[in-house]
């Protein structure tokens, strides 16, 4: 067994992380500050061929595979997660369309998505409990060629810049549980985008609730079968989860780096903290915390890209990540004390972007279930 | 169409580097390599002439076996193909052996208008190979470029010197070195770096060049290798007022040779 990214695997995030370097470090204080959409930076994504790395060479994509998408990921998180954020929403429904649409849904979108004329997003949370179930369930009625959508799909990411969704919704009223999903464009009439939702973190990555008031679509923005959405909603969300966990990896990792860049300069008692016992505990355990996490992402990623049943590894990542992502950025943060604390400094940023990534998707809890249906 | 080659050195990253505190010598266990910065320039450039102009950039590498590494990635940054010399004799290598190999490959591999070089290397900077290959080609130098343009077999480049610049005019084959103000060394996009999986690597076996023994060794040999540490002062000024302590602090300054 080789722990090791491979030669391509080593070069793509190589390329990653000099794009990161490049594009990302010099916005990352306006987007923390005016949350605006990274437009140009999503562009510049496609140029490099990062939004098409997880699609295959049928459809125009790299084909670089799940260990390299989440080694991306993580590389772009280094320095902004909130844009890593924008682009994992948007592969997922470029991999949803990609997998199970129609050849027409895929030579219609796939390209486009792939070259960043078009942003894509997932919608598939909702208010209530769990999605199709609830007061405001987003509802699909059949009607002659086609479905009228009424309902709120809530927390999507990407919402407002994307020109096209993936969204599930109930079309048996007797059996909620059994959704389709469905290609929406996003300037179909009668889909309106809910006010902005400020967020603690992950500024630049627009959050808002996608309001569908009848409307139209036809037959042929169904996506993959009738009710069969939950193959797709299960298998997305799990990929979907990778990518959040390398979010949440390397946010940590560029704090544990940062801590430990401080400790050495920062003198106190007449030496650099980094000498303290104490500190470096809070180090060590910090990046024990980010290796140990990254080594079971990318087996899980590597379960993915091999076809093998990958969701329970990649929840155990997530449910680690849920309970040690935040306590990395808090520990980092001890380490640099009160200038940590301060606003100059961008732990607290990352601090916020890391909650952002544990707590936006899956609760807490939600992993355990999975892990413990796989095991039991 | 001018035909183009590259020679570049693939060096330790010296961020990866650490300083050992006990006798500052360099722990290098877990310094990856790369290909040195200003070589990063040099291949850019050529490869935006050949995209602009047409013609073809090839690259060639000499390193100890691990130069091997840089071969796709060297391919993904636009040369066509590429030649490597894997020798740990490249291990204790100094600029005269490093162009004497370079010099005896190029002599193998046959004519090109252009050969360019970065300025140095990132790990030694000795400046040395571009004005010695071009000794033993006997080939024109033109080094410290920051400007390039090539019109049938003229290249006219203008050359950075400190405090000012100079523009060359050379006909024919010319071996260049570049400035690393000569552009902006392009990130390989994904399908460029799986792209390089697909281009030609070759090797050239050093004891195919038919270089004498002598030719191999090193002229330069460094006695000790230690990483530099700036060591505070920790000198404070505590006088009663502000402008006494910024006098001192002016004073001590110029004591340092810092004003």
């Amino acid at each position: 067994m080789n722990f090791q990214l491979n030669e391509d695997q080593q070069l793509i995030e190589q390329s990653a992380r000099d794009f990161a370097q490049e594009f990302l470090n010099p916005i990352i204080a306006r987007l923390d500050q005016t949350g605006e959409f990274p437009k140009e930076v999503v562009k510049e994504l496609a140029d490099h061929d990062f939004l098409g790395l997880h699609l295959p060479a049928d459809v125009g994509g790299a084909n670089a595979g799940w260990v390299s998408y989440v080694a991306v990921i993580e590389s772009l998180s280094r320095s902004c997660a909130a844009v890593a954020s924008i682009m994992n929403n948007h592969a997922m429904a470029s991999y949803a369309i990609s997998y199970w649409g129609s050849a027409a849904q895929r030579n219609r979108y796939v390209p486009a998505l792939i070259k960043g004329d078009l942003i894509g997003a997932l919608a598939i949370c909702e208010h209530g409990p769990a999605p199709g179930i609830g007061p405001d369930a987003l509802v699909a009625t059949k009607t002659e060629g086609g479905y009228v959508l009424k309902g709120t799909k809530a927390y999507v990411r990407n919402a407002g810049v994307a020109g096209v969704y993936v969204v599930s919704a109930v079309t048996d009223a007797h059996d909620p549980n059994a959704l389709t999903a469905f290609i929406v464009d996003s300037n179909v009439a009668a889909i309106k985008v809910g006010e902005p939702i400020t967020t603690m973190g992950l500024h630049g990555c627009p959050v808002a609730d996608l309001v569908f008031d009848n409307a139209t679509v036809p037959e042929a923005a169904i996506l993959g079968t009738v009710k069969g959405a939950g193959e797709i909603v299960r298998r997305t969300l799990a990929l979907a989860s990778l990518g959040e966990a390398a979010q949440t990896v390397g946010i940590g990792q560029a704090g544990v780096e940062h801590a430990a860049a401080y400790a050495k300069e920062r003198v106190q008692f007449g030496q650099p903290i980094g000498k303290f016992q104490a500190v470096q505990a809070l180090l060590a355990e910090s990046a024990t915390d980010c290796h140990l996490a990254r080594l079971g992402l990318r087996y899980a990623a590597q379960l993915a890209e091999d076809g093998q049943p990958f969701e329970a590894e990649a929840a155990m990542v997530k449910s680690f990540l849920a309970r040690l992502g935040s306590k990395i950025l808090v520990d980092t943060c001890q380490v640099e004390g009160g200038m940590g604390y301060s606003e100059a400094m961008p732990l607290p940023r990352m601090f916020r972007d890391i909650a952002g990534t544990t707590l936006l998707d899956a609760p807490a809890d939600f992993p355990e279930q999975l892990i413990a249906a796989s095991i039991a | 169409m001018p035909k183009c080659l590259v020679c570049y050195k693939w060096t330790l990253d010296e961020k990866d580097i650490k300083i050992k505190p006990e006798d500052l010598s360099l722990d290098v266990t877990r310094a990856k390599g790369k290909i040195s910065d200003f070589d990063r320039n040099a291949i850019e450039e050529a490869t935006l002439l050949v995209e602009h102009q047409g013609g073809a950039v090839d690259a060639l590498t000499y390193g100890t076996t691990a130069v091997k590494q840089s071969l796709k990635d060297v391919l993904s940054r636009g040369p066509g193909r590429v030649y490597w010399i894997g020798d740990n004799s490249a291990a204790k290598a100094d600029a005269y052996v490093t162009a004497n190999v370079l010099a005896a490959a190029i002599q193998k591999l046959g004519t090109y208008d252009l050969i360019l070089c970065g300025e140095g290397s990132s790990d030694s900077f000795n400046q040395q190979t571009a004005p010695r290959l071009a000794a033993l080609l006997g080939l024109p130098c033109v080094s410290f470029v920051l400007k390039l343009s090539v019109e049938g077999g003229t290249v006219k480049a203008t050359r950075g010197l400190g405090d000012c610049t100079e523009v060359a005019t050379v006909k024919g084959p010319v071996v260049l070195s570049v400035l690393g103000q000569i552009n902006h060394p392009r990130i390989p996009s994904l399908k460029q770096v799986l792209g390089a999986n697909k281009k030609p690597k070759q090797e050239i076996k050093i004891g195919d060049l038919g270089l004498a023994a002598d030719k191999l060794q090193p002229r330069a040999v460094p006695k000790f290798e230690r990483g530099f540490v700036t060591k505070r002062k920790n000198i404070i000024f505590k006088e009663a007022n502000a402008a006494a302590n910024v006098a001192k602090l002016e004073a001590g300054l110029a004591t340092e040779g810092l004003q």
